[in-house]
């Protein structure tokens, strides 16, 4: 059972109540959206933890090193939940399942064979993660992208995500940054747990 | 020489598919450089603080 407030094609706004504390919108055409019974604030959109962060400049790494990128720069950051001073990291304070999407410029690559990954890490550890892998005569590459993306849960407390970059490759390999269009990552909560 | 050559110097039989599935280097941007975060080389074993150093 449920209090639903119709929009009707006859009679405009009707509405019925009872007592079981569910609220229903619904449409003369019988659509109908329940409004979620929570603890605090049920989301919308306009309060739905988003951020977008890429890095200011390149960062030489290691071969063969997972290396954090250092995400310095905020595109937007709605609720305030990306570190990018310190950590480099999304810590989001609401719960749920949020949309993730990331990609590592990797450059300065200077031999036939080379290794390019991405990974978004979650709480320290390899969550999803992706590889290019260029080999041989004629396939040498200065320069390329590798991208991942995901659907993650996040507790919204305590889970945090961070991008890392791995590039194995002769000399001193770079994550590039600079732009928007070089390393970074994004996101943003797609549905409440 | 970065820690991924000096094991490389102190394995030459390592390969890059090896730092990729059993041996796993990192550096998490914090000022404290890279180390190795897992070995799980099946014959070689870690290697230690000196032979690092």
């Amino acid at each position: 059972m449920a209090s639903i407030i119709t929009a009707t094609t006859t009679s405009g706004l009707t509405q019925s109540a009872d007592n079981s504390g569910v609220l229903q919108l619904a449409s003369g055409t019988g659509n109908l959206v329940t409004v979620p019974s929570v603890t605090g604030t049920a989301m919308v959109s306009g309060n739905m933890p988003a951020f977008s962060a890429y890095m200011s400049a390149s960062q030489s790494i290691s071969s063969a090193t997972w290396t954090k990128a250092q995400l310095n720069t905020e595109v937007f950051d709605t609720n305030s939940n990306f570190d990018p001073t310190t950590n480099y990291r999304f810590t989001p304070t609401v719960e749920g399942y949020y949309q993730i999407n990331a990609g590592i410029y990797c450059s300065n690559l200077t031999d036939y064979d080379a290794q390019g990954s991405v990974a978004i890490y979650k709480n320290g550890s390899i969550y999803h993660r992706a590889t290019l892998n260029f080999g041989g005569e004629g396939s040498k590459f200065n320069d390329f992208l590798t991208a991942v993306s995901g659907v993650i849960y996040l507790n919204g407390s305590s889970d945090y995500i961070e991008l890392y970059g791995r590039i194995t490759a002769v000399g001193t390999p770079q994550i590039v940054g600079g732009t928007t269009s070089d390393s970074f990552m994004n996101g943003c909560l797609i549905r409440r747990a | 020489m970065t820690l991924y050559e000096k094991i490389k110097q102190l394995y030459p039989s390592l390969t890059d598919k090896d730092f990729m599935t059993v041996i796993t280097l990192q550096n998490d941007s914090d000022g404290k450089g890279d180390y190795i975060k897992s070995w799980e080389h099946p014959t070689l074993p870690r290697p230690t603080d000196e032979e690092l150093a």
